[in-house]
């Protein structure tokens, strides 16, 4: 066979850390990510709740993050990674900076999808007596739900690369098993099977993505 | 009580150099149950005038006074409140799109707050005033443009308003469309027994359901009145230009040369039944060519206009024009013939 038992004991341990990493830190950044778009956006010159400082701010905390490459990150945020973590090593630990790193990508995302919710729909709602709240929550979040999961999607996507990097603070998973055994130790096996794994997951996140755009969207195409 | 009252309303787009003044000083009263129509070219600013009626837009300087409501400074929550009171409609329909026609209709019902148990009878109702009770459960890309300006109407009344606004609420329909949404805005209008305040850029809605109307110009209103008024005796070039897209160019533009009297004929109601070009022939030495004539329905007056070069001597001419004056017509002479 392709690899011995112990190997793919090995391969299934850390799928499940990837599997792990990704999916509390996607939950996380979502969650996050969302509200912080919806920031972004109403927030903005013109929009609901107009706040310029606020705005400015937010625009330059989410730029300032984006521009630092991810494996100095990492390191960038361990004492916040030590303080809710406990600890700055392991699959645990990693969610921190993939999460941290992640919202801000997804806000900017985010905020694209509900930048094409048309104002004149919510000045509609305006006219209708609807609070901001309402507006958010029932205008804004359910108009650009497409956009939103294509967004939450490709978050998604870059969960599973950036997680492949947590290997630097012995994170676990797949990435670091390509790392240690398929590059370090020149088992070349191990990351074959690795990055297969690696584009068939991403091809399923993306697969389903788009399934569930199409799900909704197909009544609104005319 | 005029229902709505505005008195000095600027608005001001813009700071310093930039600032752009779309509104310059308007004054306007909007009687209770009447369909008050606003019209100007495009940058008028009547489009900012009519937001400002509700506050999609907050006037620089002056009052606006709704029901006796001051809109300018209502706090947040009272303005959520006075909202209700005014149902609008728009040139882009602006529906949500994730909701069916039915969804969207219950929109304001949840924006107010009411019981979920309320919502579907209501819902049902509206749907069915504005004719689309077999299309409640399509999407807004499902639906015509007629179609989704019926479930813009639908959702605008659904808090039992007082007044309808319109903006530009038949732009974006072709003509049959628009002439069945605006019997439909004064079915509407007559059975509820609502303000209409619309504005538009085209004369053919005013003189279909307005009963009165204002003619914007550069951000000021030049002049105003009932319909029937304006249309025939329009004192402002705006306005004259309006009342010509509807009634035909001026005779002069086509390069006609007169062999006699070019003279226009204006008339009103009855008048426009009589057989007004016999008698001339009959009673005067004349021979009237007729070179344009014209008749349209203003809210169910007759409103004709008539060009007719008149030859046949200079005093048979002056007796056939105070004829005509003399019949209560409005005349306009547009050139004469050195030889008549």
């Amino acid at each position: 066979m392709l690899l011995t038992p112990s190997e793919w004991a090995m391969l299934k341990t850390s799928s499940l850390e990837s599997l792990y990493m990704v999916s509390v830190s996607a939950l996380l950044t979502a969650l996050a990510g969302i509200p912080l778009g919806v920031l972004l956006v109403v927030c903005r010159q013109g929009h609901i709740l107009e706040n310029r400082p606020l705005s400015r701010s937010l625009a330059f905390l989410v730029n300032a993050t984006r521009s630092i490459p991810f494996p100095i990150f990492i390191v960038f945020v361990m004492p916040l990674t030590r303080l809710l973590a406990g600890t700055s090593i392991g699959t645990t630990a990693t969610i921190v900076p993939l999460t941290l790193g992640a919202v801000v990508f997804m806000a900017r995302l985010a905020e694209t999808a509900l930048l094409e919710v048309p104002f004149g729909v919510i000045e509609a709602a305006q006219t209708a007596g609807a609070s901001n709240r309402q507006i958010i929550w029932r205008v804004l979040l359910p108009e650009a739900r497409a956009g939103l999961i294509m967004a939450v999607t490709i978050t998604i996507i870059t969960l599973v690369s950036y997680s492949a990097m947590a290997g630097y603070i012995g994170g676990g998973g797949l990435g670091d098993l390509a790392i240690r055994y398929g590059y370090q130790r020149y088992q070349t096996r191990i990351m074959l099977v690795t990055v297969a794994l690696l584009i068939a997951a991403v091809q399923a996140i993306q697969a389903l993505g788009d399934l569930l755009v199409r799900g909704i969207s197909w009544r609104r195409q005319g | 009580m005029a229902l709505i009252e505005i008195s000095g309303l600027v608005k001001t787009f813009g700071r310093g150099s930039q600032a752009v003044e779309a509104i310059k000083g308007v004054d306007l009263s909007v009687e209770p149950g009447e369909i008050f129509g606003i019209v100007g070219a495009s940058g008028a600013g009547k489009s900012t005038l009519i937001r400002c009626l509700n506050r999609l837009e907050k006037p620089t300087a002056g009052r606006v006074v709704v029901d006796g409501r001051d809109m300018t400074n209502l706090p947040e929550k009272e303005l959520r409140q006075a909202r209700r009171e005014m149902g609008m409609i728009f040139q882009h329909f602006n529906l949500l799109s994730s909701r069916t026609a039915a969804g969207n209709v219950a929109f304001p019902l949840e924006a107010a707050g009411r019981p979920k148990g309320e919502t579907g009878p209501r819902v049902a109702e509206l749907l069915d005033l504005v004719g689309l009770t077999d299309k409640a459960g399509a999407y807004p890309a499902q639906l015509s443009g007629g179609q989704k300006q019926r479930v813009g109407i639908a959702r605008a009344l659904a808090n039992n308003p007082k007044v309808l606004l319109c903006d530009e609420a038949t732009s974006a329909l072709d003509p049959q469309t628009t002439l069945s949404i605006l019997a439909l805005i004064k079915d509407i209008q007559s059975r509820l027994g609502l303000t209409v305040v619309l504005i538009t850029h085209e004369m053919t809605v005013i003189t279909e359901i307005c009963d009165r109307v204002a003619v914007m110009e550069a951000g000021r209103i030049v002049e105003a009145g009932p319909v029937l008024d304006i249309f025939a005796n329009p004192r402002h070039p705006a306005s004259s230009g309006f009342v010509e897209a509807v009634v035909g160019r001026r005779n002069q533009e086509t390069g006609y040369q007169p062999k006699g009297v070019l003279v226009r004929v204006f008339f009103l109601g009855a008048a426009a039944r009589e057989p007004l070009v016999a008698s001339l022939v009959r009673l005067f030495a004349v021979e009237p060519n007729i070179l344009q004539a014209h008749i349209d329905h203003i809210k169910g007056t007759a409103f004709g206009t008539l060009v007719m070069d008149m030859t046949g001597g200079a005093e048979s001419c002056r007796e056939a024009l105070n004829f005509l004056r003399a019949q209560n017509l409005k005349l306009e002479v547009l050139a004469n013939a050195p030889d008549a």
